[in-house]
């Protein structure tokens, strides 16, 4: 009996599964098209696309395609791969997606991506748009994920908090104000122990570098050579010295130190300032109130300053955005992302102080205020992360937040600094 | 299936027993519940056993055709010695700790709820209740909270306490005191469980046993070890092997938690660690190897468990 019940048991399971295996690779063969109305769902990440690029963008589309809807699906940033990954290769894909520029390449080496012909890249702007976002979603010599936009980091501050201080002109002498200035209460430098992307340029300006390919093609990670360790030296510094930002926290919500006045120097994406900015009371209930009249009302922006002056070479942050391969409706897909690279769509972005996707499109850029101004000499000297489709892994991993918190914390940085190249190298060797 | 029925309506009781015919209605009515089990865990299973045996990364995922590769996931592994055994041999002595403190706080629980007069029995039951009802995600979210960094009310409080400066003290980035608070999370969601079962079996415990034990003069806790461990024995078992399993599995409060703020590396347990691999790195096949593994070792964990159950319904 028992006997006889197990293998019933083990029939059914196998049969099931043969049926079930069947199923799915007759799912796999392509659908036919569909035409006529349909829904698209676009993934954009975090909040740096302003509500009204998002407005223009569904009102436009409903415009052009009658009878189709768009719906604009918010993603974090947290854990952004780790979610791709499964919804993109699922049945219930979303159609377009923003990805970060240094993410791309996990996504577009698998095929997750549809391709954009050559014909397509030149209608959406061809040789217009910024380079290096371009290189960043390519794969093999095709386009995968064209640039959203780019966005430097700017240092902001407050001449009410700074006070008579001096504005720093050179790499060492900002890390020596932030020490100055720090007391119980207030930051010279607000830093949080997982920004990682604020800890770049100092490693660069020390003539370091992350991560080097060799001509056979091995990876070779640099925060412990000299360079690298003078930079974490220095980072070390302000972060325990200059810096009260909690030595695990993540780069959120850093307008809320800024606005309580406990903090001089913010090294944040320049879309900040609207935040600082909004109203002390949000008129929307979801809103996020700012100091728009306190310390929001006589903000300025300074380029991160260079060991030698000048703007340092710093993070060359930012989006591309693709097509998913898996799209139930590539025809509708591809007519919002005509949308989304259009010259109207990112000039609203331009408006706001990001770095548009087009080169044409740079002189949209407010350059008049102390913010704009700094945000465009950043963007000039920004590099950016190995261009390896391992890198993804290393971010997914946690590497870089997680050694600089130990920084943070005060621990030795020539072993963080080994161990982490180390990682590093295992990751982009593999 | 349905449609079978309705053709075919079943004879009256009697005529079954004449006719003896083999038992077809039993083998009916199960089937719905193995075509549930056979879809929801049979195909996954058997699709976790073939991808450990193929290179299977985002691009198989894709489409891609995936190659076979033998035992080379399992060989990677089962050599990985600061990877595999690191986190396997950390999952376990955490899991030892869970289990101890958590059976022995349960019982303390159990052996309390006992002594206490109605009223705070029903106080102690509901409280149990609320932290059982608790989602982990919620409460270890709140958990964390509390142990923030900034804001959280446990710096603030040693700060006003001590009148060090508490603020800025990561809890999470060292890896002992990350564990530390992962215990207080699960053996606070653990414990209400454990002390209800022992409490429903304490008082099972026949009145006069324990009263005979008193008149010939056995301490209470000769009581407790002598009688009432004894007559529980066998739901500790049954407990300790449930949680057991249970915290191997831990997976919602780590992930969480090194969300908020942990070091990754040193304080993955295994499936944290298979999550990684897999889902965040995309390293399908070695996951599904290690997911293989990691079964093995639970079904031996179960099988005493599963042993003693039929032995006991053969009695």
């Amino acid at each position: 009996m028992n006997k006889n019940r197990l293998v019933g048991a083990a029939a059914s399971a196998i049969t099931l599964t043969l049926a079930l295996s069947a199923c799915g690779n007759a799912g796999g063969a392509a659908a036919p098209e569909e035409t006529g109305p349909g829904e698209v769902r676009v993934w954009l990440v975090g909040t740096d696309t302003p509500p009204e690029a998002r407005d223009y963008l569904k009102k436009t589309f409903e415009e052009e395609n009658p009878g189709s809807t768009l719906t604009i699906e918010e993603q974090a940033w947290d854990g952004l791969v780790d979610k791709y990954t499964t919804a993109l290769s699922g049945s219930d894909a979303p159609d377009v997606v923003e990805i970060g520029n240094t993410q791309a390449a996990a996504f577009t080496s698998a095929g997750y991506f549809r391709e954009i012909t050559a014909d397509e890249f030149e209608t959406l702007g061809g040789s217009d748009l910024l380079p290096g976002f371009v290189e960043a979603g390519d794969w093999e010599g095709k386009h995968y994920a064209l640039p959203y936009y780019s966005g430097s980091r700017v240092v902001f501050y407050s001449k009410q908090v700074l006070g008579d201080t001096a504005v720093p002109t050179t790499l060492d002498e900002y890390v020596d104000t932030a020490v100055d200035l720090k007391t119980d209460d207030l930051s010279g430098v607000y830093w949080p122990g997982q920004d990682w992307y604020n800890a770049l340029p100092f490693i660069w300006e020390n003539g370091g570098y992350i991560a080097e390919q060799a001509e056979d093609g091995t990876w070779d990670a640099g925060f412990s050579s000299e360079g690298g360790l003078a930079g974490l030296e220095q980072i070390q510094t302000i972060m325990t010295k200059g810096n009260n930002a909690p030595s695990d926290a993540q780069e959120t919500d850093l307008q809320v130190p800024f606005c309580e006045g406990k903090v001089a120097f913010l090294s944040a994406p320049s879309w900040i300032q609207w935040s600082i900015n909004a109203p002390e009371k949000p008129e929307d209930p979801d809103g996020v109130p700012g100091c728009a009249s306190t310390y929001g009302k006589d903000l300025e922006g300074l380029a991160l300053p260079g060991k030698d002056g000048g703007a340092a070479q710093v993070f060359a942050g930012g989006s591309n955005i693709a097509i998913a391969q898996k799209s139930a409706r590539p025809d509708l897909a591809m007519s919002a992302y005509e949308i989304l690279l259009s010259d109207e769509y990112q000039s609203i972005l331009a408006g706001i102080g990001l770095f548009p996707a087009k080169t044409s499109l740079f002189e949209k850029v407010d350059q008049s205020t102390s913010i704009g101004k700094a945000a465009a000499e950043a963007a000039a000297n920004a590099k950016l992360t190995p261009a390896s489709p391992k890198w993804a892994d290393v971010e997914s991993k946690t590497l870089l937040q997680t050694a600089f918190s130990r920084i943070a914390a005060g621990e030795d940085v020539k072993t963080i600094a080994e161990k982490l190249d180390a990682d590093i190298e295992e990751i982009l060797n593999s | 299936m349905s449609s079978t029925l309705l053709d075919a309506p079943a004879p009256p009781r009697q005529e079954i027993r004449r006719k003896r015919r083999p038992p077809y209605l039993p083998w009916l009515l199960l089937s719905a519940t193995m075509v549930l089990l056979g879809v929801l865990t049979g195909f996954p299973l058997v699709r976790l056993v073939v991808m450990s045996f193929q290179e299977y990364e985002r691009a198989q995922l894709m489409g891609l055709p995936a190659e076979w590769v033998g035992f080379d996931n399992y060989a990677a592994i089962l050599t990985d010695v600061d990877g595999f055994w690191t986190v396997l041999a950390r999952s376990f002595v955490l899991m030892v700790v869970l289990v101890v403190v958590t059976i022995v706080l349960g019982m303390l629980v159990a052996l309390l709820m006992m002594r206490v007069g109605k009223a705070m029995r029903l106080l102690v039951s509901v409280g149990l209740l609320l932290a059982w009802a608790m989602p982990s995600l919620a409460a270890t979210t709140v958990w964390g909270w509390l142990f923030d960094t900034q804001y959280g009310v446990v710096n603030n409080l040693l700060t006003k306490i001590t009148g060090d400066r508490w603020f800025g003290y990561s809890w999470l980035l060292d890896p002992l005191s990350f564990f530390v608070i992962v215990t207080c999370i699960v053996v606070w969601g653990a414990v209400p469980f454990v002390a209800f079962t022992l409490y429903a079996g304490l008082t099972q415990i026949p009145e006069e046993v324990i009263e005979a034990a008193q008149l010939d003069g056995a301490s209470a806790f000769q009581r407790f070890r002598l009688i009432q461990l004894p007559y529980v024995r066998s739901i500790v078992t049954v407990l300790v092997v449930l949680s057991m399993i249970w915290d191997l599995k831990l997976f919602t409060q780590v992930f969480v938690l090194q969300d908020i703020g942990g070091d990754r590396e040193l304080t993955s347990t295994i499936g944290v660690y298979i999550y990684q691999t897999g889902m965040a790195q995309g390293h399908y096949g070695v996951a599904s190897a290690i997911g293989v593994i990691f079964v093995i070792v639970m079904l031996a964990i179960a099988y005493p468990y599963v042993r003693r159950t039929l032995r006991e319904e053969e009695l």
